[in-house]
């Protein structure tokens, strides 16, 4: 399966490629106030409301902003829409699905981490909202 | 109320389907038992029977409902459909569109000889339809005046989506030195894209209908049911001004005719009854919109004689099976909604003796499928209420847009009494205010609040850094993480495509 590669919270981490909608350059997330501190804003995309989140804070390590990466990776699955900024984009590998579980290795020996949007709106789900 | 506007609609809309009829009758015509096409003439005859009944055009709804029937034998077989009877259907069609015209405000377009006569071919069964009209008496049909252009509502959200791309454009333009572009340049381009956000903010609102434009369509309902059923009744509106998104109007539409036919068939009494019991000989229907946080709130009420919360009782017992001690249980909000299930509602009798009509399911339907909840309020002699509370997909709404801390909020226009300056040296002690920074979680304000915001209906006034404006603001729902907050209203998307946070002022 084609599966997008990302650099974040000092791994490599990978979606399916079904999930990508976008790859937005330039965002600029408006902040909202009582999200948790991952949570960089929302940003209107081609009629849709995308929450934005930096994917090195939700994974618990050092922020993926400022880190010169212009693009936020916009996801839409089941009625759900989410932008992710990571700390560099790798692009698109192929990987064979039948023999991944958790992580994938690629040719030249590295190891992929994948994760589903699902994964990444449990993390978020389960973070305190509100004051 | 403007009547026209929906007339308009309603020529606009069955001009469509009436041109599509034509084609599939022409097509049909070399096909005859192809069901697929009768199946789509029925549908398109189905569609202008519906807009008809919504204003009450008699004799168009009778019409499509006898071209109805034989559509249904045709598709499902059970006769044969013959050159005459297409013939029959053609003309109908035409009759159709003479009557539509008529309903523009022209002359009569319709004669009452073709009307009789195609009312007494659709009364027959498409089997005994004799050669009894000469072909060259048939109507030569001749194209309409062109002076609309149906577009197609998914039309509209693409022109959205490909106005944002060029938007969208703006982030690819590089950095160019003031050595690489002339300053007028750059303000061409400036000027450029802000017509562009102009222009994308302008389509969105082809979105938008004001909840009066909705209301008016069924003026002439309510006036022909109060003939019908010898009532004496008016129509009141709140909160028309509120633009909502057609598509949410349009899933109200039938479930609105139903929830006024039953105020007025069942709810409001005789006038002589009326002014028996002191009311005014006019009953009232009041319709109230109103916004409250991210839901529009719809109430229907009515100064009739209310719901037989008895005969509900009565219901749940021999019909549902159930002990007294459990009806006994339920609470009278309990027993009152019980009309809106489906089970019950199907159940024409009792629910008549209740008070109200058929239909309480197909409005139970609605609501649910918008994601909506539905209330019922009800006293004898009193009236009743429907309280319908759907969250709002879009609608545009004026807001007074400001920054707090690295946020840009708003609150809507109409929530608010007054803005006030703050002077350097302010007399008003900050104790005074509500710390909205605070119970937002803004610790460390950047710089001095410039003004104050005063809210309209609640004894609270908050500083804030600076005002941006008051401006109209197309507002969509919260997602599911902002939702979580129980804070915010929606997010306002301003004309330069800049975000705003709607605060959910009831919740402060």
């Amino acid at each position: 399966m084609d599966c997008f590669v990302f650099e974040a919270a000092g791994k490599y981490l990978g979606i399916e490629a079904r999930y990508i909608y976008r790859i937005a350059d330039e965002v600029r997330p408006a902040p909202v106030p009582l999200l948790p501190s991952c949570h960089v804003g929302i940003v209107y995309y081609r009629g849709d409301l995308y929450d934005v989140v930096d994917a090195g804070r939700l994974l618990g390590k050092e922020s993926s902003l400022g880190k010169g990466n212009p693009y936020a990776i916009l996801l839409k699955w089941n009625q759900r829409k989410l932008g992710l900024i990571p700390d560099r984009i790798v692009g698109l590998e192929w990987i064979d699905h039948t023999r991944i579980e958790k992580n994938a290795f690629t040719g030249d020996g590295r190891t992929i981490q994948m994760i589903t949007p699902g994964d990444i709106w449990k993390i978020l789900s389960d973070l305190p909202y509100g004051h | 109320m403007d009547i026209d506007k929906y007339r308009k609609i309603f020529i606009q809309e069955a001009g469509k389907y009436l041109h599509e009829l034509d084609t599939n009758l022409l097509r049909v015509e070399k096909d005859l038992p192809n069901r697929d096409l009768w199946s789509e003439i029925h549908g398109r005859i189905h569609s202008i029977k519906g807009m008809a009944r919504a204003l009450s055009l008699d004799t168009v709804s009778g019409l499509c409902h006898s071209m109805e029937a034989w559509c249904k034998e045709f598709q499902m077989g059970t006769i044969g459909p013959t050159a005459d009877a297409v013939q029959v259907m053609m003309d109908s069609t035409e009759l159709l569109k003479g009557l539509v015209a008529e309903t523009a405000g022209g002359s009569a377009h319709a004669d009452a000889r073709e009307i009789e006569r195609i009312t007494a071919l659709l009364s027959k069964s498409p089997e005994e339809l004799a050669h009894d009209t000469p072909p060259d008496s048939h109507p030569v049909s001749s194209p309409a005046r062109i002076d609309r252009i149906p577009v197609e509502y998914s039309l509209v959200e693409e022109l959205l989506a490909r106005s944002q791309e060029i938007i969208l454009l703006e982030k690819t333009l590089p950095p160019l030195s003031h050595d690489q572009i002339s300053s007028g340049l750059r303000s061409w381009i400036n000027r450029y894209m802000s017509m562009l956000r102009g222009l994308h903010f302008q389509l969105a609102q082809l979105r938008l209908m004001p909840v009066h434009d909705f209301v008016s369509l069924f003026d002439r309902t309510i006036r022909d049911l109060a003939r019908k059923y010898d009532r004496e009744v008016k129509l009141e509106l709140s909160g028309g001004e509120i633009q909502v998104d057609i598509g949410l109007m349009e899933r109200l539409r039938e479930p609105f005719i139903h929830l006024l036919r039953n105020a007025v068939a069942h709810g409001i009494e005789p006038p002589d009854e009326r002014e028996r019991e002191g009311k005014n000989r006019e009953g009232k229907i009041v319709l109230e919109a109103e916004r409250s946080g991210d839901s529009l709130v719809l109430k229907v009420s009515d100064d009739g004689r209310g719901i037989d919360q008895e005969a509900v009782r009565r219901y749940l017992k021999e019909t549902m099976g159930m002990s007294d001690q459990e009806i006994g249980r339920l609470s009278s909000e309990q027993i009152l909604n019980a009309i809106v299930r489906v089970d019950y509602s199907s159940a024409e009798e009792t629910t008549q003796l209740a008070g109200r009509g058929i239909g309480m399911d197909v409005i139970a339907r609605a609501v649910e499928y918008l994601g909506g909840s539905i209330a019922i309020d009800s006293e004898p002699s009193k009236g009743t209420r429907f309280v319908i509370r759907l969250p709002l997909s879009l609608s545009i709404v004026y807001a007074i847009v400001f920054r707090l801390g690295p946020y840009t909020l708003s609150v809507p226009t109409a929530h608010v009494a007054s803005i006030e300056r703050r002077q350097a040296a302010s007399s008003q002690p900050e104790e005074a205010l509500y710390d909205l920074a605070d119970r937002l979680g803004i610790h460390a304000p950047a710089v001095r609040p410039t003004h104050t915001i005063k809210l309209r209906r609640r004894p609270v006034q908050f500083a804030v850094d600076a005002i941006i404006g008051n401006m109209p603001l197309m507002v969509m729902p919260l997602g599911e993480l902002m939702a979580r907050t129980g804070s915010f209203a929606g997010v306002g998307i301003m004309e330069n495509g800049d975000l705003s946070i709607l605060l959910d002022m009831e919740k402060f």
